[in-house]
C-alpha cells in the first residue's frame, strides 16, 4: 500500500515538473515622451501553460502607491492593448495623445497560477511583475528666426532651444521631410544655424530644425517664394482640325492655387473651364496646367498663350507659340518626290528599251527567258 | 573545292558592267527592308500619347512589321520563281508607299498595325528577297564582294533615316511624316527599276569563269569542256538540273534534302536569337551604367559607322582567293567572333570599355551581316537560292521576334544586363563552333564527290576518245580498202 502511494506521488511530481512557472523573456523599457505624442510598451512572458498578461498603472510613492488597471480601450479610448498567447504570451500597451497626468510607472504582471485570480488570496504572492516608467514633458519652447520667410532673396534660418533640460547630442535640418546632408552636426548647442545664400523655388518648402534629444524635438520654418510656371514646350505644334494641348506646370512653395490661361491679343483675353463652345478645356492640379484646343483653325489659333499660376504670395507665368500646320503641308514633298521617283523610272526603262534592240541583234539566242518582261 | 553546282546556270554572269547598277539598286532595297521598320521607333512615343496607348502595345507595330517581312518571305520566293525580280520589287515598292498613305490617316492602332504592319512589312519582304536573288544572277565570280557592297545600305539608310525621321517628325507631325516616308520608300521602285533581268546566253570560254578556284587548271578545264556530260554524272549537278526543273515549281521543297541547307538553317535558328538583342540593348546598358543620353547614342552611331565600312570591306575579303573557296570557314569565324565579342562585353568598364566593345561588335556585326546570304548562295547555288532564302527568313521568323523580348526578360529577372549578354554569347558562339565542324564535315563530302565525277567524266572522255580513234581507222580501212 505504501508501495502504491510512493510510485502514485512520484508519477504526479513527474506530470507536474512540465508545468513552468511564469518568467519575462522581454520587459517593457522606460521612456521620456512630449505631450501629444505617442508611447509603446512591450512584454513578454514564457511558461507552461501560457500566463496571462495585464497592465496596471502605479500612482503615488511607496507605501500609499494606487493601481488601477489598464483595460483596451481605456482613458477615452487612448489606451489600446494588443496581446496574442500563441506558445509564449507577448502583450503590447500603446498610449495616445499623452497628457502630463500619463506620467506615472507602468506595471506588466503575469501569471500562470491557476488560482491567480481568487479574490481571497494576496495576488502579489502569484503574479509576476515588470515596471517601466513613462515621463511625459511639455514640448520644449524652440524660438525661430524668423518664423516666416515670405517672399526674399536670402535669409538666415535659426532655432533656439530654451528652457529644457534634456540632453543635446547634437542637430540637423530638414528640408519636406529630407535630412539636407550639410547641415547635420554633433554639436550640443542649443542654438542652430541654417543659411540660404539665394532662395530659388528649387530650395523653398518646409525647413525643420531637429534636435537630436531623447525624444526629439523640432520646430518648423516655412520658406514660401512665388510659383515658378514653366512651359513643358514653348513651341507646340499641332494639325489642322486636330487638337493642340499645351501643358504648365509649376515649382515651387507653396503651389499655386489657381491657373489661368490667357492668349495674347493686343492684350490679354481669358479661356473659361469648358466654356467658349467646346472648343477649350482646361485641367488643372496644383503643379499642372493643361489646355486643350479641338478644331485649330489656322486662321484663329495660331498665336501666343500665357499661362498664369497663383499662390499667396503673387503668380508666376510663361508664353507658349502656337503653331497650326496645314494638312496639306505635308503633300507638296509627297508629290514632288513621287514625281521624282516616277521619272526616274521612266528613264530607266527608256534607256534599257533603246539598248535592247541592239542586244538582241547580236544573234545570241535567249534561253529559257524566265523573267524577262 | 566548292561545289560547282552555280557554273550549272547555263550562262555565264557578267560580273560586272550593268550587275553594278543592280547592285546599287539591291543596296537600296536591302537597305529600306533592315533600315525602315527600325527607324519608325522615333514616331512611337507621340502615336501612343495620340491613340492613348501602353508602349507595348505601340511596339507591335515595330513586331508586326518584322514579322510579316519575314513571313513573307515564301510568297516572295515564290513570286521571284515565277516572275523575276523586277516585278516583285516594283510591286513591294507600291506597296509599302499604299501602306504608309494609309496609315497617316489612321483612325486607330490597329489601323496602324494593318497598314504599317501587314501591307508594309509585305511590301518590304517583297524588296529584300528578290534583290538578294538577282545579286546571284549577275555575278559568281565578285559575288561575295557584290554581296558585301549590297549589304551596306542596311547601316547606310539606318543613318540616313534617324535624323531625317526626326527633321519630319518636327516639321510635319507624323502623320505628314508617314505621308512623306511613303514617298521616299517608292525610290525602291527606282532600284527595281535597276533590276533588269540577266541575259542568259551561253558563253563558249570557259576558263574565265572559274578564275578563283585554287587546283589544278587542267582539271578544271576538263571540267568546263565537257560540262554537258558532267551534268548528267555529276551527282551535285544532278540535282541542280532537278533545281532547275523546280525553278518553274512554285518553291523548292527538296531544298529541305540539302545537306549544306541544313547545316546553315539548324545553325541560323539558334543564331538568331542572340543577333538583334546586343544591337537593341547596348543604348540601355550604356545608360543603366551611368552613362549620359547622348553619349550612349553616340555609341550606337560609333557601332553603325563601323558597320557600314566593315561590310565592303568583308565583301573583298570574302572574294579573295584565299577565303573564296572555304568561305563557309569564314563565315563560322564571323558568328564565333560575334559570340566571343558579347561575353567580353561585361568586363567593359565605363564609357571607353564600352566604346572599344562598341567598335568590336560593330566589326563582328557587320562581318556577320555581309556574308549572312553569301553563303547561303554559295551552298545552294544561284538557282535554288530565292526559294533558300524565303524559307530560310519564315523558319528564322520566330527566333528574330523572340530574341529581344527574351533579353528584356532576362534583365528583368536578374536586374543585371551580364546574364542576357552571356546568353547571347553562348548563342552565337555554339551555332560558331557547329559550322565549323559541320562545314568541315561537307567540305570533305564534296571534295570526294567531285573527285568522283571527275573520275568518272575522264573515263566517259576516255571512252568517246576510243569510239572516234576506233571511228578514224574504220573510216582509215574503208578508205584504204
Amino acid at each position: 500500500m505504501k508501495l502504491l502511494w510512493a510510485v502514485s506521488a512520484l508519477l504526479l511530481s513527474c506530470w507536474r515538473t512540465d508545468a513552468s512557472t511564469a518568467g519575462f523573456t522581454k520587459s517593457p523599457l522606460s521612456q521620456m515622451k512630449l505631450i501629444d505624442d505617442s508611447a509603446e510598451l512591450h512584454c513578454e512572458v514564457i511558461g507552461n501553460p501560457i500566463p496571462e498578461v495585464q497592465w496596471w498603472f502605479v500612482e503615488g510613492e511607496e507605501p500609499n502607491e494606487t493601481f488601477t488597471q489598464l483595460f483596451d480601450g481605456a482613458r477615452n479610448d487612448r489606451v489600446q492593448i494588443n496581446a496574442t498567447y500563441i506558445v509564449h504570451a507577448t502583450s503590447i500597451i500603446h498610449l495616445t495623445s499623452l497628457t502630463l497626468d500619463d506620467s506615472g510607472t507602468y506595471e506588466c504582471r503575469a501569471s500562470n497560477d491557476p488560482d491567480r485570480n481568487e479574490l481571497k488570496k494576496t495576488p502579489k504572492i502569484k503574479w509576476i511583475r515588470s515596471q517601466a516608467n513613462i515621463i511625459v514633458i511639455e514640448t520644449p519652447n524652440i524660438v525661430t528666426e524668423p518664423h516666416e520667410v515670405s517672399n526674399q532673396t536670402s535669409a538666415v534660418l535659426s532655432c533656439n532651444l530654451t528652457d529644457s533640460s534634456l540632453l543635446i547630442k547634437g542637430s540637423y535640418w530638414t528640408l519636406n521631410g529630407n535630412i539636407l546632408e550639410d547641415s547635420v552636426s554633433a554639436d550640443d548647442s542649443p542654438f542652430t544655424v541654417h543659411r540660404l545664400d539665394k532662395i530659388t523655388h528649387s530650395n523653398s518648402g518646409t525647413y525643420e530644425c531637429v534636435f537630436k534629444t531623447e525624444p526629439q524635438v523640432k520646430q518648423t520654418i516655412e520658406v514660401k517664394t512665388l510659383p515658378h510656371v514653366v512651359a513643358y514646350k514653348h513651341s507646340e505644334h499641332g494639325n489642322e482640325n486636330d487638337k493642340g494641348v499645351m501643358v504648365c506646370v509649376g515649382h515651387g512653395h507653396p503651389l499655386p492655387t489657381d491657373w489661368g490661361w490667357f492668349k495674347e491679343e493686343d492684350g490679354n483675353r481669358k479661356q473659361i473651364l469648358n466654356g467658349t463652345g467646346d472648343k477649350y478645356e482646361i485641367k488643372s492640379t496644383p503643379n499642372k496646367t493643361t489646355l486643350t484646343i479641338n478644331e485649330l483653325s489656322i486662321q484663329d489659333d495660331i498665336g501666343d498663350y500665357t499661362c498664369l499660376g497663383t499662390n499667396e504670395l503673387g503668380p508666376g507665368s510663361d508664353k507658349i507659340h502656337l503653331r497650326v500646320r496645314s494638312r496639306l503641308a505635308a503633300l507638296w514633298p509627297f508629290l514632288g518626290i513621287v514625281a521624282e521617283v516616277i521619272i526616274l523610272v521612266t528613264i530607266i526603262f527608256i534607256y534599257e528599251k533603246r539598248r535592247k534592240p541592239d542586244e538582241v541583234n547580236d544573234g545570241h539566242h535567249l534561253d529559257s527567258c524566265l523573267d524577262c518582261i | 573545292m566548292p561545289p560547282p553546282a552555280a557554273t550549272n546556270l547555263g550562262y555565264t554572269p557578267p560580273d560586272g558592267g550593268w550587275g553594278w547598277a543592280v547592285v546599287f539598286g539591291a543596296f537600296i532595297s536591302i537597305g529600306f527592308s533592315y533600315a525602315f521598320p527600325k527607324s519608325l521607333t522615333i514616331y512611337f512615343k507621340e502615336i501612343q500619347e495620340y491613340f492613348s496607348v501602353s508602349y507595348s502595345e505601340i511596339a507591335w507595330v515595330s513586331s508586326v512589321m518584322l514579322a510579316s517581312m519575314y513571313a513573307g518571305g515564301p510568297i516572295s520566293s515564290m513570286l521571284v520563281n515565277r516572275y523575276g525580280s523586277r516585278p516583285v520589287v516594283l510591286v513591294g515598292g507600291i506597296m509599302v508607299c499604299t501602306g504608309m498613305v494609309l496609315a497617316s490617316f489612321g483612325t486607330s492602332i490597329i489601323h496602324l498595325y494593318l497598314c504599317v504592319g501587314v501591307i508594309g512589312g509585305f511590301g518590304l519582304a517583297f524588296n529584300l528577297q528578290p534583290a538578294l536573288t538577282i545579286i546571284g544572277t549577275y555575278f559568281q565570280a565578285k559575288r561575295p564582294l557584290a554581296n558585301g557592297l549590297a549589304m551596306t545600305g542596311s547601316p547606310v539608310v539606318l543613318f540616313t533615316l534617324a535624323p531625317l525621321n526626326q527633321f519630319l517628325f518636327d516639321s510635319f507631325g507624323w502623320r505628314g511624316s508617314f505621308l512623306i516616308l511613303g514617298s521616299i520608300v517608292m525610290n525602291c521602285c527606282v532600284a527595281g527599276a535597276l533590276m533588269r533581268p540577266v541575259n542568259k546566253r551561253v558563253q563558249p570560254k570557259p576558263t574565265n569563269e572559274s578564275p578563283n578556284r585554287n587546283g589544278g587548271g587542267e582539271e578544271a578545264e576538263s571540267v568546263n569542256t565537257g560540262t554537258q556530260s558532267a551534268d548528267l554524272l555529276n551527282e551535285e549537278s544532278q540535282t541542280a538540273s532537278k533545281g532547275q526543273s523546280n525553278v518553274h515549281k512554285l518553291i523548292d521543297i527538296s531544298l529541305f534534302k540539302h545537306r549544306g541547307f541544313l547545316i546553315y538553317l539548324a545553325g541560323n535558328v539558334i543564331m538568331f536569337f542572340g543577333f538583334f538583342a546586343p544591337v537593341v540593348f547596348l543604348a540601355p546598358y550604356a545608360k543603366h551604367l551611368g552613362i549620359d543620353e547622348y553619349s550612349a547614342a553616340f555609341l550606337l552611331s560609333i557601332f553603325a559607322l563601323v558597320d557600314m565600312f566593315i561590310r565592303p570591306a568583308t565583301g573583298f575579303i570574302g572574294n579573295t582567293k584565299w577565303v573564296r573557296p572555304r568561305i563557309q570557314y569564314f563565315f563560322s569565324f564571323a558568328v564565333s567572333y560575334n559570340g566571343v565579342c558579347h561575353l567580353l562585353c561585361p568586363l567593359a568598364s565605363g564609357y571607353l570599355g564600352l566604346v572599344v566593345y562598341a567598335v568590336f561588335f560593330g566589326l563582328a556585326f557587320g562581318m556577320l551581316s555581309a556574308l549572312l546570304f553569301e553563303v547561303l548562295m554559295d551552298l545552294v547555288g544561284a538557282n535554288r537560292f530565292s526559294s533558300a532564302v524565303g524559307l530560310v527568313t519564315i523558319i528564322e521568323c520566330g527566333p528574330v521576334l523572340l530574341g529581344p523580348p527574351l533579353s528584356g526578360a532576362l534583365v528583368d529577372i536578374f536586374g543585371d544586363y551580364k546574364y542576357m549578354y552571356y546568353a547571347c554569347g553562348v548563342f552565337m558562339l555554339v551555332p560558331g563552333i557547329f559550322f565549323f565542324i559541320m562545314h568541315y564535315y561537307n567540305y570533305k563530302k564534296l571534295d570526294e564527290e567531285q573527285r568522283q565525277s571527275v573520275a568518272v567524266e575522264m573515263k566517259t572522255s576516255e571512252e568517246t576518245v576510243e569510239l572516234k580513234m576506233n571511228q578514224d581507222d574504220k573510216t582509215v580501212d574503208a578508205a584504204d580498202g
